[in-house]
């Protein structure tokens, strides 16, 4: 039996190979193939090499620091909401895996701002910014910082929920005995958070580290909605950076293609080197 | 070690979306594009009846277009607004001529990305919208040379065309003008209040006597709500920075100081040059600080959007708000509840303090018709017949004029087809007073949207208080060499 399956392997894996060569693959590679490309409709190329990569940061003879603010503010961006968006949502799972009353309406109700779409959230929290802010003669915009925090509220008001679920669900997990067996041995809450709750939820803290992490650096739809990259350029996450140069900037298609490389290498070491750092902590009960 | 390489694994597969996602706006288009075209280079060699010197998309086409013999026609609309007047009018040709009219009309703002993808396609749009200068150079392997046909013959102010790379790359199908809008009952009103500065409308004539009234509105806005029982909060609505009106000071404002800089240097007025000395930017700076100064928002916060001008201006809390004759219909509209009529609505030019004596409206357009050169001979035949017939048969006409609200600028709109908008009346007057039309000389802006960004942003800072007007200078000189030079390499 096993033997037949082995042998018509490619067989039963070919409709999704399929599928992922035209969903993935073949975009894939023909978007790096494009970022060494002038192109403006994507069957129009026309072949300039590394010229693309250099014009992200040369421009004119001179430095251009567009790109590298975004890179930057991205990452600091990123660093913070993932601090924020799980250490919050961590401490709310253990107090709503407490058996207090009313846990499930909590959990409902912290979960509900994940479902509203990006846009239609940020534009809501704009005009509660703004009209709190008129009070002082500012608004989100007024310095590339007011929309930092703006965009960190924002994004940590509608992730915290969605983290909090998988925390819960992972405290769950954790077997009763072995508490016992830990408060048996004279533990107390502190000790008992340290060496056995944090072990023991390490596979959950790399799922939603992971996520969080990756969600912080491709962020779009609330840059675009809450401060579409003002004042200036100076709100700009990566995302919206390479959207800009893609649309916004004629003939820089290419420029914006050779940003979207840059962009999916630094994800994909940085997510990987996170996957290595958290996975290494877990432990076997 | 294995659940470790599935992890690793797993998390690479997630990171390849990241990136499929980001440029997914230009690939995936692709995929579809590929498959098919291997399967009609074969046709193409059978039919070989390509002539022109096109490349592999433009085969395409005409590989898809042959077997049906008479071309058709598909319409990327610009304008959202007037999105179901054009499918009636699609739906009537189609019914009269039997040949196939597609209209796609582009999301607010999304026109650029909706034309990169759809241009892709193997059913490309026919017929597509370009700005200025800056599109033609993006799209000029995709603009047909317009010189000769019935639309171009049609047109009675030639200049309302796009000239690119020795072609008529595209032709206006509207034209619009800006300037001032007033509210004539109001300003006649505050004539005969006392202490009033001027005696009537009419002795508006110069940059120095508008700000005079408009300060002095402002000043005793108080006294002449009581006077004339209105509910004004300013002179001039409020000058909004966000994305939504910035381009009224970047782009409109921006061009009559750009207009009398290559008036000076004897240059194409809407192709504009390379460099520029911002000659009158400090004329620029008295009007923003009109504007600003004498209207009731607060400086420190108009970059937030929080502003609606037009709502101001429509429900009679300022005098004056600077736009164009596009408002009209959103001013008259029953739906919007405003208070303003059709006769109070005026509109005065933007009195420069160069040459007021002569200065007339900012006459031009954004709009233009550019037809498809990649498209099939059979679809260019009859994307220039339906064309035709928009302009010259009396559906087409009636909706263009009667249904979108829009001037025609071709010499078959008369008589019944004539617009009815305040403005542009008010236009035709100026005209007639023999004054001089302003043309858009914004339209020559290269990488309009980083160039109008980095504007933004320093007349922001000036206007808040956190940036001199020395930025703005920057911005508004250097930033247009720059992009200038970004455009010219792009080519």
């Amino acid at each position: 039996m096993e033997k037949a399956i082995k042998r018509y392997f490619p067989i039963f894996v070919l409709p999704t190979m399929i599928a992922f060569f035209i969903g993935f693959i073949a975009p894939f590679v023909y978007g790096i193939f494009l970022s060494f490309c002038k192109f403006t409709t994507v069957v129009d190329w026309e072949w300039v090499g590394f010229s693309n990569y250099t014009r992200i940061f040369y421009v004119n003879g001179k430095l251009d620091t567009t790109f590298l603010h975004s890179l930057w503010y991205t990452t600091l961006f990123t660093a913070v909401s993932v601090l924020i968006i799980n250490i919050v949502s961590f401490s709310i799972a253990m107090a709503l895996t407490k058996g207090i009353k009313g846990t499930n309406i909590f959990r409902t109700v912290f979960f509900m701002p994940n479902l509203i779409g990006g846009i239609v959230l940020s534009y809501i929290w704009l005009m509660l910014f703004n009209s709190v802010l008129a009070h002082f003669s500012k608004t989100i915009v007024s310095t590339q910082w007011y929309a930092f925090w703006g965009l960190i509220i924002v994004v940590c008001w509608q992730q915290i929920g969605y983290m909090m679920i998988i925390y819960v669900a992972g405290i769950q997990n954790i077997p009763g005995d072995l508490i016992e067996a830990a408060k048996i041995d004279g533990a107390n809450n502190l000790q008992l958070l340290r060496n056995v709750t944090l072990p023991m939820l390490m596979p959950t803290i790399t799922v939603c580290t992971f996520l969080t992490l990756t969600n912080g650096f491709k962020l779009f739809d609330q840059n675009l909605a809450l401060t579409g990259g003002n004042p200036g350029k100076m709100s700009q996450l990566l995302a919206l950076n390479i959207y800009d140069t893609m649309y916004g900037t004629t003939g820089w298609q290419g420029v914006g293609q050779a940003k979207a490389v840059i962009f999916f290498i630094l994800v994909a070491l940085i997510a990987l080197a996170q996957n290595k750092l958290s996975t290494s902590k877990e432990v076997q009960s | 070690m294995k659940r470790k390489l599935l992890s690793v694994i797993l998390s690479s597969a997630m990171a390849v979306t990241l990136l499929t996602g980001c440029g997914g706006g230009s690939s995936t288009p692709d995929a579809a594009a590929d498959t098919s075209s291997e399967a009609a280079e074969s046709t193409v060699e059978e039919s070989a009846e390509s002539t022109e010197d096109t490349g592999a998309a433009a085969a395409e086409e005409e590989a898809a277009a042959a077997p049906a013999g008479d071309g058709s026609v598909y319409l990327l609309n610009f304008k959202p607004e007037s999105d179901q007047q054009w499918k009636d009018l699609a739906a009537i040709y189609t019914e009269q001529t039997g040949v196939e009219v597609n209209v796609l009309t582009a999301a607010e703002g999304t026109y650029s990305t909706t034309l990169q993808a759809e241009l892709a396609k193997d059913e490309a749009p026919t017929i597509f919208n370009i700005g200025n200068v800056t599109a033609a150079q993006t799209w000029n392997d995709y603009t047909y040379d317009l010189s000769g046909t019935a639309l171009y013959d049609h047109l009675s102010d030639k200049s309302l065309v796009i000239n690119y790379d020795g072609k008529v790359a595209a032709v206006a199908n509207c034209y619009e003008c800006y300037g001032i809008i007033y509210n004539k009952t109001i300003l006649n009103d505050y004539c005969s209040v006392e202490g009033a500065v001027i005696s009537s409308v009419d002795d508006i004539k110069d940059f120095a006597t508008l700000k005079a009234v408009a300060e002095d509105i402002n000043n005793r806005v108080d006294e002449i709500n009581d006077a004339l029982g209105t509910n004004l909060t300013g002179a001039f609505a409020s000058a909004g920075l966000d994305s939504g009106s910035s381009w009224r000071f970047s782009g409109h404002l921006a061009g009559v100081a750009l207009y009398y800089e290559f008036l000076d240097a004897g240059c194409d007025l809407v192709a504009g040059q390379g460099e520029i000395e911002g000659k009158y930017l400090d004329n620029f700076k008295n009007v923003w600080d009109m504007y600003v100064s004498t209207s009731s928002a607060d400086p420190k916060t108009l970059e937030g959007g929080t502003y609606n001008a037009e709502m101001e201006f429509g429900m009679g809390e300022a005098v004056f708000f600077q736009n164009g004759n596009w408002e009209y219909a959103a001013l008259t509209n029953p739906d919007n509840g405003y208070e303003v009529t059709d006769e109070d609505l005026g509109m005065m030019p933007i009195y420069f303090g160069v040459d007021d004596a002569n200065e007339g409206l900012c006459v031009g357009t954004e709009n233009y018709w550019a037809v498809n050169s990649k498209a099939s001979e059979e679809d260019i035949a009859a994307t220039l017949a339906f064309l035709e017939w928009v302009i010259t048969s009396d559906e087409g006409r009636n909706s263009i004029t009667n249904e979108m609200g829009l001037s025609a600028p071709f010499d078959t709109f008369t008589g019944d087809y004539e617009s009815e908008n305040a403005f542009v009346r008010d236009n035709n007057k100026y005209m007639a007073d023999g004054k001089t039309a302003v043309a858009w000389s914004f339209n020559a802006t290269p990488n309009v949207d980083d160039w109008r960004a980095d504007v933004v942003a320093a007349l922001t800072a000036y206007t808040n208080g956190s940036g001199d007007w020395d930025a703005v200078k920057t911005a508004f000189v250097d930033g247009w060499a720059t992009q200038w030079q970004l455009a010219e390499e792009a080519k």
